[in-house]
């Protein structure tokens, strides 16, 4: 295993907590979590053991942060249309 | 350029999707639309996962990843509880849906055996790491030792499953919905199972005197 690898895998060991909250409970809150966010409140601090899990689960937070994007891209209001996402696929 | 979300407020989108009729209708399409835009933003980005796939597979991929999520939407709407906008609730069925198929088409080629260590390799071989290079002997021995720790706790204290998913997840860096598929698990379970390990692992390393500070900062240091 590399090195940098290694190292974030015994932060994430190092940080486990007794009690975590299960990937179906991460779903539940995260569109929450990402309103939160995109209104400029902390999140972490509001909702810990999202953060925690979302530390944890990299299936998790790959997918919270696809919906921040989303997110983003609605207060922006330059979303690509269909036709314009449907050109960049190749 | 559109913007994703039309000017529905959360009322009127349940309202609608809930109404019948034209009104019922047009909120699908609406819903749809931006479920499929949320798939295509993605699947844009991770083209790489596709590779085998032609233009038109992708495509089809996008419409039925969209066609369930919406499934999804609908048979979750009591579930909404106003506590974001809600299309960033909705997208939430989608990007997920997405990530899924993205992740399964790429590794659909992958054998079980690349994902998993055979019982016949010994630990010691396929969880190796690399020393942080130019490290003075003393902390090269706490490194060391450090590593003797971890094996033994996922020789000795995890279960043959545990030792199984962990090795897999976090060694071969397969991805949690792969190995849900593989082993016919669901990832609640999966990520109870590294939950436990992870606490078995936190609780021998400090039992044996290491604590959190001093040890990441003792695989910090770079020669």
């Amino acid at each position: 295993m590399e090195h940098s690898r290694f190292n974030s895998w015994l932060r994430n060991i190092y940080q486990t907590r007794d009690e975590e909250i299960s990937c179906t409970e991460c779903f539940d809150l995260v569109s929450h979590f990402v309103e939160l966010e995109a209104s400029g409140e902390e999140t972490a601090a509001r909702l810990p053991q999202l953060q925690q899990h979302l530390n944890q689960c990299r299936a998790c937070h790959d997918e919270y942060e696809t919906l921040r994007d989303l997110r983003r891209l609605d207060d922006e209001g330059g979303a690509p249309s269909l036709d314009d996402l449907q050109d960049l696929i190749r | 350029m559109l913007p994703m979300s039309n000017a529905r407020t959360n009322e009127q989108w349940l309202d609608d999707l809930r109404a019948g009729g034209t009104a019922q209708e047009a909120a699908i399409v609406d819903v749809r639309n931006l479920l499929l835009r949320a798939v295509l933003y993605f699947f844009s980005r991770n083209l790489g996962d596709f590779g085998g796939l032609g233009r038109e597979e992708i495509l089809q991929r996008a419409e039925d990843c969209a066609q369930d999520a919406l499934v999804a939407v609908m048979n979750h709407l009591s579930d909404f509880r106003g506590d974001s906008k809600f299309s960033t609730w909705a997208y939430k069925f989608a990007v997920n849906i997405a990530l899924m198929t993205a992740r399964r088409e790429r590794w659909k080629d992958v054998s079980l055996d690349q994902l998993s260590y055979s019982d016949n390799d010994t630990p010691a071989e396929w969880m190796m790491w690399d020393k942080s290079p130019g490290l003075a002997p003393d902390q090269s021995a706490m490194q060391g030792e450090v590593g003797k720790i971890i094996r033994e706790v996922i020789e000795r204290d995890l279960t043959d499953k545990q030792r199984s998913v962990l090795m897999m997840m976090v060694f071969n860096e397969v991805p949690m919905d792969e190995v849900v598929r593989r082993l016919d698990m669901n990832r609640n379970a999966i990520y109870k199972m590294l939950h436990d390990a992870r606490r078995k692992l936190k609780s021998g390393l400090q039992a044996r005197g290491f604590e959190i500070g001093e040890t990441l900062a003792l695989f910090s240091a770079q020669g």
